[in-house]
């Protein structure tokens, strides 16, 4: 959950307080932080989105912990001081902050973090045990994926300094709008109807539909997720779908990579983020396609899954693992996701969002007729 | 096809065919004829001291003399000089000028020397490229002086024939001097090298002092640590089984005169009246064939001997023949490589591999000064033993590699890429002696590596290994500590200090805070040295134990003479290399005789001693590294 700047402050001070106090009556600290993975993870249809269960991460004050806890302590007195300049930094830049303070003060030096990894552990173990998102720590991500098309949306967003700033769409010419990592700063409104947001896989598939005149010709807001949505694009689309409560579609490939890593995430979080799927996840976004009946029905171009190919086989593992093991996939709402699972395990086929350029190749518009035919008859998942 | 005419088939001399055919038998290249050269020398003094109960003493030169006729050649001087019985004077030119003339053929018997081509080939060599043969001096007890002469061979003849016969006065009852003059290079290093070669020799020989000088180098003196000459077994008949037709015709003609049932009975191992029995049951041979007369048997008569021999149920062939250098020996001997931190010796009890006696003997060593050294992310350094004999050349093809490299040594806390040998300052000997060892080539290089033999020497490194990690794990617990007590030290006022600026507490609770970090770390470095002491007590017993099972008193005195298998070795007891004109290592102590009745009584129980490990203790598992240490 989000949290206030004043809130973690005072929580921060608190948690360093009662280990100071556990200390001075020479007791164990113990940190407790939700555990982000998949066997502490919850699926309701009703919520839509994965939830952590009851399973804690206990640190424990021993010698084989100090280290990792004295990082923590360290850590989190930059980030609250951060907090009270108003500055914002990325994970990398933090790990070169961490750097030059212990460069400065040689009794740090045990602390030093010897590559990026490290402190970013320390990191998402202080959000964790804060349950906070690290944007609420001033901690950003670079903005990768998003960029959003649309006649008719407008964006007012809140700047740190309480002033606010509005951004048309269809005032930037051909340049997209790029959502940010802390979507909660934005307000979104319409001028008139929107009919619905296309979210497209490939950021180079939805900059073409959008060259090709989609965004003039339907009342739309179209989004590319450029791959594995990044918090940014998760927390954008949770935006659209609360804000605007239009119909969400998904189009991407159909491959096990595309429906778990891609799919899932952006429509119900991951278990890695537990703590932060609530604004970071859009449960109403439906699969619009690749379909595997549309292969038929298109008489689309698929191949074969490489089993050769270590991240191509990794998915297929992933994917049987998921059908066992995933509550989103074993929910009985989800069934026909679980189904293309099946079939992508049983045929190893898989057929990419391009393909649709192969139905007549002389019509550019081609793709966009289909995609406005599957949501006109309701072909989707 | 058919022969030219005119030409006619001819018949060359065996010299003749190894005359040319010298690469076969280890001289393919220069540095290769300076080592096989040197090697075929020290094998025949180790051998012929052997035989004859002598502790060998031995002196080996090898220097640069000239310029050789070879191209990129130099003309190299191979010496060795031995305490040996000595040869008499008539044996001499069939020693040195005459091939496959040994008394070692074919006797099934574990010495290092077998068919009696080696030290041939080394004159021959000689001989074809400095047109010098072999230089020999020898005296045996019976001599008042010795005989001084030039040995050279006589190629279209295989005859050896003396030159330059002197006798002169030596300073020694009885002996054996050879040198010889050839071109090639000398290799020092690496595991081709010379050094190698010496140093292989001076593990698998510890009842050998040896006196050498290479290149420049000042004389290097090696002492013995046991003045345990290894009994070589009696050989044993061979089995019918591991024998061809034609071998099994042949050794009928060793027999004269004697009925078939007595010459199976007699003439091979493992033939008992009851295989008789089944011989004629099962196999349906008549009675009148076993009592034939086996000089008056033919061709279809073996062939149906044979046949029946090979389709009766064996007992396996005895391991009877078989010597072992042993743990003991071993343990002392490997200490003698240079400075080594801890070490583990197995030697297996005696097996059957394809139907061939084998016995295998490990022992792993790591050595301070590559630990030390720039060189600790390199592969264990190898050496093989075949017979005792130090093998060098076409290390990925034997079976002793095909073992070590599919051990997995991770599990005994050794680092080890993937099918490949563990990395670290290791020096991994292996040792195969049986009187079959089935070489892959005559220069008898490479132990041809069938799936049994190779089973057998990985459970031996298994072994080995689980006694490694003993060590190892002991060490790593001692890291630990290290590790934890410095965690202590570093982390913990840091991370007070950081709670106190962010909470901004007072200096009061900062220091009760601090008192309160110390109690609860110390209560962890306290656990942390009650799992070292643990471990190190685990690892005292276990060497308490593989003591006793050698049959030594825990409190030996004789410290002198019984290094224990130890974790620090001290430097006195580690530094045995000395350069001659030093102090020369201590003689043997008081507990010298003690040992060397320990040693004897141990011997009365036959050579199954040496495998006397309980092997529902340490019969290797990979997954599981035996004992905790």
């Amino acid at each position: 959950m989000a949290r206030t700047e004043e809130a973690i402050i005072k929580l921060s001070k608190r948690l360093c307080d009662m280990m100071l106090g556990d200390l001075e009556k020479a007791k164990r600290p113990v940190l407790e932080a939700t555990k982000c993975a998949l066997d502490n993870t919850l699926y309701n249809h009703k919520v839509g989105y994965l939830t952590p269960g009851g399973k804690m991460v206990r640190t424990e004050l021993n010698v084989s912990s100090v280290k990792k806890m004295s990082r923590a302590v360290f850590m989190l007195e930059v980030l609250l001081r951060n907090i009270d300049s108003g500055a914002v930094n990325t994970k990398r830049e933090l790990y070169y902050i961490s750097k030059g303070e212990i460069k400065h003060s040689p009794r740090l030096k045990p602390l030093d973090f010897e590559e990026q990894d490290e402190s970013d552990e320390t990191i998402d173990f202080i959000t964790e045990m804060l349950e906070c998102y690290r944007e609420d720590m001033n901690c950003y991500a670079n903005d990768r994926g998003g960029q959003t098309y649309s006649q008719q949306l407008v964006v007012e967003e809140t700047l740190p300094d309480g002033t606010k700033a509005t951004i048309e769409l269809s005032q930037l010419g051909t340049s997209p709008f790029q959502p940010k990592n802390r979507p909660q700063n934005l307000k979104l409104r319409t001028k008139g109807k929107v009919d619905f947001a296309l979210i497209v896989e490939s950021e180079g598939t939805a900059n073409t539909l959008v060259a090709n005149g989609f965004t003039k010709r339907n009342k739309c807001i179209l989004l590319g997720a450029q791959g594995v949505p990044s918090n940014a694009v998760r927390g954008w689309a949770k935006r659209i779908q609360d804000q605007l409560a239009i119909p969400m579609y998904f189009f991407g490939d159909l491959d096990a990579y595309t429906l778990q890593n891609i799919y899932r995430t952006l429509k119900a979080g991951s278990a890695a983020s537990l703590i932060r799927n609530s604004d970071y996840s859009a449960p109403d976004v439906k699969f619009l396609g690749v379909l595997p009946e549309d292969i038929e029905k298109y008489d689309l171009p698929d191949y074969a899954v490489k089993e050769s190919d270590p991240q191509e086989a990794r998915a297929l593992k992933k994917a049987s693992d998921a059908l066992k093991n995933d509550p989103f996939f074993r929910d009985s709402r989800n069934k026909g996701l679980a189904k293309i699972l099946h079939w992508l395990l049983k045929n190893k086929r898989r057929c990419e969002q391009q393909s649709f350029f192969s139905v007549s190749p002389k019509d550019p518009v081609m793709p966009e007729k289909i995609i406005l035919e599957k949501i006109k008859n309701r072909v989707y998942v | 096809m058919s022969a030219n005419p005119r030409k006619g088939i001819t018949t060359s001399s065996t010299a003749e065919y190894f005359s040319k055919n010298l690469q076969q038998v280890g001289f393919s290249s220069q540095t290769k004829a300076v080592l096989t050269t040197l090697k075929e020398a020290v094998d025949n003094s180790l051998d012929a001291c052997e035989d004859h109960g002598i502790l060998p003493e031995l002196r080996v030169l090898v220097e640069k003399s000239g310029a050789g006729t070879l191209k990129n050649s130099d003309r190299i001087r191979v010496r060795v000089e031995d305490n040996g019985p000595g040869i008499p004077p008539e044996d001499i030119p069939k020693v040195f000028g005459e091939y496959l003339a040994s008394s070692k053929f074919g006797r099934g018997r574990c010495s290092r020397g077998q068919q009696g081509i080696g030290i041939s080939a080394a004159t021959t060599w000689a001989q074809l490229t400095t047109a010098t043969g072999a230089r020999v001096i020898s005296k045996t007890a019976g001599q008042r002086k010795a005989l001084s002469c030039l040995v050279e061979v006589d190629i279209k003849n295989n005859k050896g024939t003396l030159k330059e016969k002197d006798t002169i006065d030596w300073d020694r009852p009885h002996g054996t001097s050879v040198e010889f003059e050839l071109d090639g290079r000398i290799q020092l290093n690496g595991e081709a090298g010379l050094t190698n070669y010496l140093l292989g020799n001076v593990l698998v020989n510890p009842h050998m002092t040896l006196h050498y000088k290479l290149q420049d180098a000042d004389w290097v003196t090696v002492e013995r640590v046991t003045n345990e000459i290894p009994k070589i077994p009696d050989s044993v008949e061979p089995h019918p089984h591991t024998m061809k037709l034609g071998e099994f015709i042949a050794h009928s003609h060793l027999f004269g005169r004697v009925k078939v049932e007595a010459w199976l009975r007699k003439g091979f191992s493992r033939v008992t009246p009851s295989v008789i029995e089944a011989m004629k049951k099962t196999q349906g041979i008549k009675k009148a064939l076993l009592e034939k007369n086996v000089d008056q048997a033919g061709d279809a008569d073996f062939k149906e001997l044979y046949a029946a021999l090979q389709n009766v149920e064996l007992m396996a062939p005895s391991t009877q023949s078989v010597l072992s250098i042993g743990e003991h020996a071993l343990e002392k001997s490997i200490q003698r490589l240079g400075d080594v931190d801890f070490f583990s010796v197995v030697t297996r009890r005696p097996a059957i591999c394809d139907f061939k006696p084998v016995q295998v003997e490990v022992a792993i060593a790591r050595q301070k000064n590559r630990a030390a050294g720039t060189d600790a992310d390199e592969p264990a350094q190898v050496l093989r033993f075949a017979n005792r004999v130090p093998l060098q050349f076409d290390k990925a093809a034997c079976a002793i590699v095909g073992a070590l490299t599919t051990v997995n040594w991770r599990t005994y806390g050794l680092a080890q890429p993937k099918a490949s040998l563990p990395i670290g300052p290791y020096v991994m000997a292996v040792s195969v002696v049986s009187p079959f060892i089935k070489f892959k080539n005559a220069s008898k290089e490479t132990i041809d590596s069938s799936d049994e033999l190779v089973e057998e020497i990985r459970r031996a490194l298994m072994m080995a290994g689980q006694r490694l990690s003993r060590h190892i794990k002991s060490e790593a617990r001692a890291a630990d500590l290290e590790r934890r007590i410095q965690h202590i030290e570093q982390f913990g006022p840091i991370l007070v200090e950081g709670l106190v600026r962010i909470t901004g507490a007072s200096a009061s609770r900062k220091a009760k805070a601090e008192e309160g970090l110390r109690k609860i770390l110390g209560r962890d470095a306290k656990e942390a040295q009650a799992a070292v002491t643990e471990a190190n007590e685990k690892l005292e017993e276990h060497l308490k134990a593989s003591r006793a099972r050698r049959g030594e008193a825990d409190d030996d005195e004789g410290g002198g003479e019984a290094p224990e298998e130890i974790v620090e070795a001290p430097p006195e007891k580690a530094k045995v290399l000395k350069k001659s004109g030093g102090k020369k290592a201590p003689p043997p102590a008081k507990g010298k005789a003690k040992a060397k009745g320990r040693e004897r009584a141990l011997r009365a129980d036959g050579v199954e001693i040496f495998g006397s490990e309980s092997p529902a203790m340490e019969e290797p598992g990979e997954g599981s590294p035996g004992m905790e240490g």
